[in-house]
């Protein structure tokens, strides 16, 4: 396996300008094929992009002001209810109660996976070339582990029974961890969850970063060392500067992304016990699919798209700014 | 900023203890395929399995259904990766290599799919295919994945392409290739790079999706791999070795893939600011 070394494209950073594009020698000349053929050629992502992407997402707005039990949905009949669905869950103290522990849930797993990520990337650049392969082998094999193989081996480690660590807290000596069930309460099952999370998302971040170091000159650090700057003081002048922005990308991608988990969740334990490690996208499942209740799951998915919207409103202000200026 | 022998020693073994850290949940998934069942539940303590048995394999192998739920899940996300690629490469070529009214529009709406929380679009989804008859088909997941991985696609392969210096095909156009001729001599095998690249996270995506194939596919024997591996536990007796074993034969692929490409990884990664 090869070493990822040679990276050091900085993150965030849009595809390469275009291309000096000759303009067409006389507009007026052109046949109506060469006219057409741009448009011919964009039909296939266009389509695709309107009618699954497009046309849902104005469903869903519809949806959400739809009262869409079971009832309706098999006989077809449109029912609208106004704003009751979006009453109905905002008075529902459920709804609270689970919007902000994925709140909190979020915060902490992307906090953490930040600090981790970057103290992997610190590493990184300081270990000699040989432990460097070794530790970016550990990282890619977790980060390339499918969602589900993980956690079905979290589910292994962490076994009430047979589990690796309840064996191995009990060699230590904590006899009481013997039989000791991990998934009893929400905050130990969304530990877990958290934990199987973190582990999966630090290789990507912990990568984004190291890349963003590489680009930073090495003679800042000279500079910064007969200037008489301590580790610390170096890192504070010379890196951070350089790596605040791609900091600034991955925070928000990794709320996008672990804002709206299921999958870990789900197969995890179900919310459970007893709704207690419940999210929003659980939330949004158990009300609509598995409760018939498709309106006020369609409401429950764009409040969700709303906080999410909040959560990552500026940076997406910034990106669409920059891209822009790229794209004219 | 030196260091010294014995700081460089302390150094390179804490950076080895976090790798095998790191490691240890691949490194415990597969082992504990090759573990014979009895090994697998003893309360014995062994971090290496003694004896190496294939038996988990065949048992996960067998298993009903198995070899259709693997057959469904390659279905799925190769078509999807398929779709995806055709369509993100005519628009990536058009959008690079073209100018055209709407194409500032178009960047921007693919720029907007792509940041989209697509989770939240489940419900509408799930009536779109129920519409369309394609409930428990193969199809309607298909599709899905196909929209899911399409704006990521047409942006990598947009950047892909603005890599490539349209001056070379300019130049075979002068001696005498036709625009398309062009195009696909030699723009498109310097593009190779960024097609497998851009292949891989499809797969990945798709290889990962669980929420939509949970949903759309409820009937026995439709399912994808990710939906039976979290069923296991209320549907089966909890046979670990034989659910270590169908997880090690579900992360092959993705790894397979994973290693082909890492050493592009980061950079076309971040160039698109999306995960597979």
């Amino acid at each position: 396996m090869t070493t990822t070394e040679d990276v050091t494209t900085p993150a965030g950073s849009s595809p390469p300008a275009s291309p000096r594009i000759k303009p067409p020698k006389s507009n007026r000349r052109l046949r109506l094929g060469e006219r057409t053929a741009p448009y011919l050629l964009l039909l296939p992502a266009l389509v695709a992009i309107l009618v699954l992407l497009g046309w849902p997402t104005l469903q869903l707005i519809g949806i959400s002001f739809r009262k869409l039990d079971l009832r309706e949905l098999v006989s077809g009949e449109m029912v609208w209810v106004g704003f009751e669905n979006f009453s109905e869950i905002l008075s529902d103290p459920e709804f609270w109660e689970i919007t902000v522990r994925t709140l909190v849930f979020t915060a902490a797993v992307v906090l953490t996976t930040l600090l981790l990520a970057l103290f992997m990337a610190l590493l990184m650049r300081h270990l000699n070339p040989v432990v460097r392969v070794i530790l970016q082998v550990a990282l890619i094999l977790a980060w390339a582990t499918p969602v589900l193989a993980t956690t079905t081996v979290f589910q292994w480690i962490f076994d009430q029974q047979y589990g690796i660590l309840n064996k191995t807290l009990a060699k230590l000596g904590f006899d009481g961890f013997i039989g000791h069930s991990w998934f009893s309460t929400g905050p130990s099952t969304l530990t877990v969850i958290g934990l199987l999370v973190v582990w999966q998302a630090v290789p990507f971040v912990a990568f984004t970063l190291y890349a963003g170091l590489l680009g930073v000159p090495k003679e800042q650090y000279e500079a910064a060392g007969i200037d008489g700057a301590n580790a610390w003081q170096a890192f504070w002048a010379v890196s951070w500067p350089a790596i605040r922005p791609i900091l600034t990308m991955v925070t928000f991608l990794s709320v996008l992304w672990d804002f709206k988990l299921f999958a870990q969740v789900w197969a995890i334990r179900q919310g459970g016990p007893d709704g207690a490690s419940t999210t929003l996208p659980v939330y949004m499942y158990l009300k609509g699919l598995a409760g018939n209740h498709f309106g006020l799951a369609a409401t429950a998915a764009l409040l969700m798209m709303l906080v999410l919207i909040l959560l990552t409103a500026r940076y997406v202000q910034l990106l669409v700014r920059t891209k822009e200026a790229d794209l004219s | 900023m030196k260091k010294s022998l014995i700081q460089r020693i302390g150094l390179g073994t804490f950076g080895v203890i976090v790798a095998i850290l790191f490691v240890f949940p691949t490194y415990w998934m597969i082992t504990s395929s090759l573990k014979t069942p009895g090994e697998v539940l003893s309360p014995n303590y062994d971090l290496i399995p003694l004896s190496v048995t294939f038996e988990n394999f065949v048992t996960a192998l067998t298993k009903p259904g198995f070899t259709t739920y693997l057959a469904n899940s390659l279905i799925v996300t190769i078509g999807a990766v398929l779709c995806s690629l055709v369509a993100g490469v005519l628009a990536a070529v058009t959008l690079s290599r073209m100018r055209f009214r709407g194409r500032k529009g178009f960047l921007l709406l693919v720029l907007v799919a792509q940041l989209a929380p697509f989770e939240a679009l489940l419900i509408p989804m799930y009536l779109l295919m129920r519409d369309a008859g394609l409930l428990n088909q193969l199809p309607s997941l298909l599709l899905v994945y196909f929209a899911a991985t399409l704006p990521f696609t047409c942006w990598m392969l947009y950047g892909f392409v603005n890599g490539i210096p349209y001056d070379l095909e300019e130049a075979a156009m002068i001696d005498g290739c036709s625009r398309a001729g062009a195009f696909r001599r030699v723009t498109l095998p310097l593009l190779a790079p960024g097609l497998v690249t851009t292949s891989v996270f499809s797969f990945i995506t798709a290889w990962n999706e669980f929420l939509f194939a949970f949903v759309f596919m409820r009937d026995q024997g439709k399912q994808t791999l990710p939906v039976w591996l979290s069923s296991f536990r209320t549907a089966f007796s909890v046979d670990w070795g034989g659910i270590m074993a169908a997880s090690v034969i579900y992360a092959v692929p993705a790894l397979v893939f994973f290693i082909l490409v890492q050493r592009k990884l980061v950079s076309n990664l971040t160039a698109g600011a999306v995960k597979g």
